[in-house]
């Protein structure tokens, strides 16, 4: 079936209208029919974090959502976390001055789910950010540098 | 020739140099999204393929039914081994000649389950998906042999390469008074990058672009070219980021292949992606193995003999060899010593290389069995490896180049509080937890290579180094933006570095932990012929300002000129450029022998056969590191967490501690995985990976992983490399899963020798 809809949705405050067929994810929306392509694919079955991204400011992972699910839902992805002018959210600078990253795949769902694990109040201690990070996996194995970005952003999104 | 003064920074002088903590230049894209990875490019007309696999171990394809797939919306094509083209076959990558035979990346055979054979391509995603489910592969089965516990598997085939040995370590091992033999095993396990494998393949007319995740730009060009029969220079690779490959994305795979045929059948591009399930069979992880580790020592023990057996599994038709003996030869002084390998075929995907093949596994025998032999003569696990210590290497026969090993046990000794500990097992607690503080040592050769880099110095005074070489999260960006800023005395901001595309200078594989030392080096040679240049024309050009001045050397500081003794004119890169009419100035660099023909490059950037052996001269180069860790096992549950780690490193000199640091790390969080989580599960009635996905086939969380402390005990080492550097990637998960194993002896008095260490090998 082809079997085509259409879809309105709002990425980052802009609004999008898409002809796709209603099987199409979130992610899959994002990224090949918008080239928002900074939300990433790491195994389209919901293990890996690699893919959040905000709904209506809640994490949210975008390959086990359909598109049509969020019609009329505010979505952030990390394209839409700086501001306009370019100033980086605290936590992207964060991320970038504890070198929580290396190759960079999982890091803007990283991102994501730590400016939620933050706006949650779960950003608390160490082994709370652990905890609450836990579902974003880095094979490259930043998660101490992860967990002191979060710390860090935390206290300055306080202050 | 002009003579220029370059600084061999300590980043005392500013906070930009080599051995400095600039944060990764490619941060910026990387945290906003833009990076764009390999598949991620937008192109026009691209279609989608999706494979099917074989659902049998064993036996053959009888038929594939591809009439509904076919019918179905969308679908383009379907291929199978019935009406896909053959290729040609590619040489391997030592660039031995192949048989002059066809290569059909669909197979009828089936020789391991997850096999490829047929792949849907349609307009959609969604529609390739939909339509692969439809087709109905029929299968002859014939019984498999699932793994090395196999009743059929055998004894395998000895690899006599891998044979070491010197003295009599048999006889010195049966008159030895005190004598440990056991057997230690590691199972399957996958690199499970975060990014899947796949390309995007496009033919425009006989020039095919791939862009495609690759540790190896140059070889997987040279591959898809053979393939194709068409010359090297048609093939162009691009991978601007790689997300991840710990050894997996170095060679062109049969899922390359398909694509590739498709994309020229339908003359359109063609986007294929693994699904993760299909990244544990689509290649191999890491082989399992079984070792038997014998030590014959006196009282004191003082070590009088190693024999050491290996086994490794591969495929059926495929050759992979991980060097079981390749830590054991080589950490302890011994005099009398033995290795043997064997390996076995199963009916597995062929193995390949995972972080630290060989010297991984290899520690995780002998690191494990001096523990055992610290016990049994009743020295501290730390004293015996300083009683064993190997002065020079005890193999090769050579001295070190450098060995801060001794320095690593100290430091990493101290810092944990080391003296602190109580000896005997299940004495430290914690309530219900047991406590176990335990140490092992790792290493990984100095893998050398020759490498090319362009450099060139733009009108406006910037900077830009070319190179086909990759960076998957190791920094080559920031460390050759360094490099090169620090040889032309320019700002790192002022320097922008272009990796991953085989039109760019060549560069061999990204593999063995070589890339910095490679191309640090070749940088520098580039960066500096382009500074002789830049001076040259500065002193002898009429226009230039330092014309009058006579001068037989000028400095180049933070982009301005000016004359060593300060006299004369200080004048920008740019404002010198503009004066002497010129709008740049390229240079070319590599550190090839001067005479080296056009062949021998390309076999040194397209194959690994040029490779300088790490023993070569009158050295033997090698990275060293000890790992300190404290395990917390719960008493009655049996689960095992790792709650505190020191590691001390010897990596020679750091390029950028800050980046060398999270790859050590990145290093020891694997290890952490391989210890207490990560095994492949096979199927014994269908000789399948179940757990061939990542809620199943467990990495470490972020919750798994406690703080880790890294010292740098590492001096420039000048026989490594040009700049002074040794290996950082590979080098600090070997000794992470034995020193975890003994931690967790410390504190349960249970010796696990079967990784990982599982609640239920515990209670």
């Amino acid at each position: 079936m082809t079997n085509q809809t259409t879809i309105h949705l709002t990425i980052n405050g802009h609004q999008h209208e898409l002809e796709i067929e209603p099987r199409v994810t979130l992610l899959d929306a994002l990224r090949d029919h918008l080239g928002l392509t900074g939300t990433k694919k790491g195994c389209d079955q919901g293990q890996c974090g690699a893919c959040t991204v905000h709904v209506d400011g809640q994490r949210v992972l975008a390959c086990l959502t359909l598109a049509a699910q969020v019609e009329g839902r505010a979505v952030t992805t990390i394209e839409g976390l700086a501001e306009a002018d370019g100033t980086l959210h605290a936590v992207q600078a964060a991320f970038l001055e504890q070198d929580a990253f290396q190759c960079g795949y999982c890091t803007p769902g990283q991102i994501m789910s730590a400016v939620a694990c933050i706006r949650e109040g779960h950003a608390g201690s160490d082994d709370e950010i652990r905890e609450y990070m836990a579902g974003n996996l880095c094979r490259c194995g930043a998660y101490p540098h992860i967990v002191a970005a979060v710390r860090q952003a935390a206290t300055e999104v306080a202050s | 020739m002009t003579v220029h003064i370059t600084r061999h920074g300590d980043a005392s002088d500013g906070t930009e140099a080599v051995g400095s903590r600039l944060s990764r230049v490619d941060g910026p894209a990387k945290i906003t999204g833009a990076a764009k990875y390999a598949v991620e490019q937008q192109l026009d007309g691209l279609a989608y393929a999706v494979l099917i696999e074989s659902t049998i171990a064993a036996g053959k394809v009888r038929s594939i039914d591809t009439e509904a797939a076919e019918a179905a919306p969308g679908v383009l094509t379907v291929l199978t081994p019935d009406n896909i083209p053959p290729l040609k076959t590619a040489s391997d990558w030592l660039g031995t000649p192949p048989p002059d035979a066809p290569y059909c990346p669909l197979a009828r055979e089936i020789t391991f389950s997850g096999q490829h054979v047929a792949a849907v391509v349609a307009e959609t995603f969604e529609q390739a998906v939909a339509a692969a489910a439809l087709a109905q592969v029929s299968y002859d089965e014939v019984p498999a042999i699932v793994d090395l516990s196999d009743g059929n598997a055998g004894d395998g085939i000895p690899i006599d390469a891998m044979t070491k040995a010197w003295g009599d370590a048999e006889a010195a091992f049966a008159a030895a008074p005190v004598r440990i033999c056991a057997a230690y095993n590691t199972p399957r396990e996958y690199q499970a990058p975060m990014e899947p494998h796949g390309l995007i393949a496009r033919w425009q007319g006989d020039q095919l672009t791939v862009w495609e995740p690759s540790q190896w730009l140059d070889g997987m060009a040279r591959t898809y070219a053979e393939w194709f029969g068409v010359p090297f220079e048609n093939v162009r690779l691009v991978s601007p980021y790689i997300g991840g490959g710990f050894g997996s994305k170095a060679l062109a795979l049969g899922h390359g292949a398909v694509a590739a045929i498709a994309a020229r059948m339908l003359d359109r591009p063609v986007r294929l992606v693994m699904t993760r399930p299909q990244t544990f069979t689509g290649y191999g992880g890491r082989a399992a193995t079984r070792q038997t580790v014998t030590i014959g020592a006196d009282a004191d023990g003082i070590i009088q003999s190693i024999v050491h057996r290996g086994v490794n599994e591969t495929s059926i038709d495929g050759m992979w060899v991980e060097p079981l003996g390749s830590t054991t030869s080589i950490m302890y002084a011994t005099p009398n010593f033995s290795s043997r390998q064997n390996v076995v075929r199963v009916n597995s995907v062929v193995p390949g290389a995972m972080r630290a093949p060989g010297e991984n596994p290899s520690a995780f025998g002998i690191e494990s069995a001096i523990d055992e032999l610290a016990y049994e003569v009743g020295v501290d696990p730390l004293e015996i490896r300083l009683r064993n210590y190997a002065e020079q290497d005890p193999h090769a026969k050579k001295a070190w180049s450098t060995r801060q090993l001794r320095e690593a046990y100290a430091a990493g000794a101290e810092r944990f509080g080391w003296s602190k500990r109580s000896p005997k097992p299940r004495s430290m607690r914690d309530g219900n937890q047991l406590i176990g503080w335990g140490v092992a040592a790792g290493t990984y050769p100095v893998r050398r290579a020759y490498g090319e880099a362009m450099v060139r110095i733009l009108a406006d005074g910037s900077v830009e180094v070319e190179s086909s070489s990759i960076d998957m999260g190791q920094g080559t960006y920031t460390i050759l933006a360094q490099t090169a800023a620090e040889t032309l005395g320019v700002p790192a901001d002022n320097v922008v570095v272009k990796l991953g595309d085989s039109r760019f200078a060549r560069a061999g594989v990204t593999g063995g932990s070589r890339l910095a030392g490679v191309m640090t080096g070749a940088v520098h040679k580039a960066a500096s012929a382009a500074l002789d240049e830049l001076v040259g024309l500065a002193i002898s050009d009429p226009r230039s300002p330092f014309h009058a001045l006579q001068a037989n050397t000028l400095v180049v500081t933070n982009g301005r000129i000016t004359s060593p003794r300060g006299e004369g004119p200080e004048v920008s890169i740019a404002e010198l450029l503009a004066s002497v009419g010129r709008d740049r100035i390229e240079a070319k660099g590599d550190t090839m022998p001067a005479n080296s023909t056009a062949e021998e490059r390309y076999k040194n950037y397209t194959t690994i056969a040029m490779a300088l052996p790490h023993t070569e001269g009158d050295y033997s180069r090698y990275s060293w590191c000890a790992h300190f860790i404290e395990v917390r096992v719960d008493e009655d549950f049996g689960t095992v967490r790792v709650s505190r780690v020191v590691s001390a490193l010897d990596s020679g000199r750091l390029y950028n501690p800050k980046l060398a640091e999270s790859q050590w790390k990145g290093g020891i969080i694997m290890g952490i995985g391989q210890a207490l989580l990560e095994e492949g599960i096979v199927d014994r009635r269908h000789g399948r990976i179940v757990n061939n996905n990542l809620a199943d086939y467990l990495v470490p969380t972020n919750a798994d992983i406690p703080d880790i402390e890294v010292i740098s005990v590492g001096i420039p080492d000048p026989h490594s490399s040009v700049l002074g550097g040794k290996g950082v990637g590979e080098l600090a998960i070997v000794g992470v899963a034995p020193a975890i194993a003994n931690a967790v002896f410390h504190a349960t008095g249970k010796r696990i020798r079967d990784l990982p260490i599982t609640l239920e090998k515990l209670i």
